[in-house]
């Protein structure tokens, strides 16, 4: 039982930095603009300001927030101007977030996040708790206020997968985070001409590389461009998932990682509402894949995915999913791919995805004819997707397999189906074809999950399945037709 | 598609819905007459040529013409609903076909919306949630709504069920 208290003072300073945080993008615009003017030492005193003025906004919102715990119930009172209080029931917590960022750590304090399922608002966020205080709390509201009980069962049954240093090195040079810190190497590029005048970059290339030639320049400007997205995309998730472990116990998922904040989140399975294998393109050749679990949480925008597992092995896969999920660990009866007249469709779209693109190129920049080679890996791709794409399933699970880039497999538990669409497109009517999207629940909007271009019957047979009890998908059809 | 859900929506929200097009394209039709206030206000340079301001006009009376007319009833054709014990199976879309399908014990909350165009009409929109989604089921009467609303409320406690 927690009496009302506050948390610790520490949470006014955590507060602060977070709003620095979020803001991090405006408040660097901020800086350059401000620069502008050559009045740097003005832009300091407001910088100063605004840190002060954050600063007393973080002591207000300390004094304000007061939470206590009884009997299974959460109570947070908060908020300056607006009074906020949240009340969350134990047994529709879905998610115990453990974290602790810089601030936390120099302190010695750990932050807790409370999600539960639906359409709540905010998060319920406690920032500083010293970590017994926190693990008492996650052990109250996790056993419905009987605390010592079920400690001791815990401990009793739990086991331990941790991420060794090579698995650790291998994910982080094969992430597929790549495309993310490309968009944002480019990004910086572009800004480039702030920065450096236009002359003093010519006057280096001709001092460093006089014999290169424009298209040389490109090539390698392309490829120092690649290789600094992927020093950042190495870095950040050797930072994310440095240290990672994963704790099965009776009944939650202890999952901690992370260099510089170490989260901790605990996940019951009986909240897991979705599995998915993910294999990257730079992953799957060397038979890696990662595994991540949706659960339903709320406050994120985008679902709530938590990785379960960053780097596993292909041949080790199902027996970690036997025996730390053995609820999705599944042996499929029934299985659909898709036909000849789904190919047709699959290399179509890439060919109208990649026209644009080509044309872009073709007329922007110089040697631009050698964009059409870009045709080359898209129909590729367009062919991978069409033969990686199957949906399997036994009378209780459904798996959908799809590949965008990376190739993700789905295992879904029928009773966690929240709803079933087929859709189609006059094109695909005219071949009496269809897409199956199914919709889980994880964060507040929910994970859809597609397989495209499935004929019309298929879809709707598995459509039908969702809302029958323990039919496997061939008996569906004949069983409606009986009724 | 193969056979479609049997309900269809109430036939009144044609009108409902012409109405709510009408007001929409009047908004749209600000546009060039703004353009032409712009004109009368400040004339001289940068005015916008009289002809450009009269063939966006057009234009947008023609299309609007036809999105009144003829948009409403075609997407009241496309509109197919049934609820029962087991399901609520929709069906919708003139060009892209969706169905879809929400098992009733998945329900987390229905409720019935009405703003002042479909309550001139007597209608109301059903919406139903799940933990991941929501549908909606516009324009029915108002009657049917409250009975769709609760039938599907009734389904959905006789399954309670974890998230």
């Amino acid at each position: 039982m927690f009496n009302t208290q506050r948390q610790h003072p520490v949470a006014a300073l955590a507060r602060s930095f977070e709003i620095i945080r979020a803001n991090f993008f405006t408040i660097l615009i901020l800086l350059f603009v401000g620069n502008l003017g050559n009045e740097g030492s003005f832009t300091l005193y407001w910088i100063f300001g605004a840190f002060i003025i954050l600063l007393i906004w973080g002591i207000i919102s300390w004094l304000r927030f007061t939470f206590s715990a009884d009997e299974g119930e959460l109570k947070i009172e908060q908020g300056v101007f607006v009074h906020k209080k949240i009340y969350l029931t134990a047994d529709r917590i879905q998610v115990i977030d453990i974290s602790a960022g810089l601030i936390q750590r120099i302190f010695g304090l750990v932050a807790v996040e409370v999600k539960t399922a639906g359409s709540g608002s905010k998060q319920a966020k406690i920032d500083a708790l010293s970590r017994e205080e926190a693990e008492r709390l996650k052990n109250l509201l996790r056993s419905n206020g009987d605390e010592v009980k079920s400690e001791s069962k815990q401990e009793s049954l739990s086991e331990l997968y941790t991420l060794d240093t090579k698995d650790l090195l291998t994910a982080a040079s094969t992430s597929g985070r790549m495309g993310v810190a490309l968009s944002i190497v480019g990004g910086a590029f572009s800004q480039l001409d702030q920065v450096v005048s236009e002359e003093r970059m010519i006057q280096f290339i001709q001092t460093h590389m006089p014999h290169s030639t424009s298209a040389s320049l490109i090539v390698s400007g392309i490829l120092v461009a690649i290789i600094i997205a992927w020093l950042f995309a190495f870095l950040s998730t050797l930072i994310k998932y440095y240290d990672f472990s994963v704790e099965v116990r009776e009944d939650d998922l202890l999952i901690t990682k992370g260099l510089f904040e170490r989260k901790q989140l605990t996940i019951p399975f009986n909240r897991i509402q979705a599995v998915q294998i993910k294999e990257g393109l730079l992953r799957q050749p060397l038979g890696y894949a990662s595994l991540v679990i949706e659960s339903a949480g709320y406050g994120e925008n985008e679902g709530n995915s938590n990785t379960l597992f960053p780097l596993i092995r292909k041949d080790r896969l199902n027996s970690f999913i036997e025996k730390v999920i053995p609820e999705y660990d599944v042996e499929t009866n029934h299985r659909l791919q898709i036909n000849r007249l789904g190919l047709r469709r699959y290399l179509l779209q890439m060919v109208w995805i990649s026209l644009p693109l080509i044309a872009l190129i073709w007329w922007a920049v110089p040697y631009g004819v050698f964009s059409w080679f870009i045709l080359i890996p898209m129909l590729l791709l367009g062919y991978q997707q069409y033969r990686d794409a199957e949906v399997r399933s036994d009378d209780s699970t459904l798996v959908m397999t799809a590949r965008l880039l990376s190739k993700t497999t789905a295992i879904i538990q029928k009773y966690r189906i929240q709803s079933a669409q087929v859709k189609q497109n006059p094109f695909q009517s005219r071949l009496d074809l269809a897409d199956i999207i199914i919709h889980v629940a994880s964060g507040n909007q929910g994970r859809s999950f597609k397989v495209r271009e499935l004929t019309e019957e298929e879809a709707i047979d598995i459509k039908e399945w969702t809302a029958w009890n323990g039919t496997p998908i061939q008996k569906v059809h004949k069983d409606r037709l009986e009724e | 598609m193969r056979s479609k859900p049997e309900n269809k929506l109430s036939s009144a929200a044609i009108k409902a819905w012409r109405l709510t097009t009408c007001i929409f394209c009047l908004l749209i039709g600000f546009i060039p007459f703004l353009f032409w206030i712009y004109n009368v206000v400040s004339p001289g340079e940068g005015n916008f040529s009289i002809w450009m301001i009269a063939t966006l006009g057009f234009l947008i009376v023609v299309i609007a013409g036809l999105f009144i007319t003829y948009l409403p009833e075609v997407r009241w054709q496309h509109w197919y609903y049934q609820v029962d014990k087991h399901e609520i199976d929709l069906q919708n879309g003139i060009f892209i076909i969706t169905r879809t399908l929400v098992p009733v014990k998945r329900v987390q909350h229905v409720d019935t919306r009405q703003g002042p165009i479909l309550r001139n009409y007597g209608l109301a929109d059903v919406t139903i949630s799940t933990a991941a989604t929501t549908h909606r089921i516009p324009a029915l009467d108002e009657e049917t709504a409250e009975q769709v609303r609760n039938q599907i409320s009734r389904f959905a406690r006789l399954a309670k069920e974890d998230v």
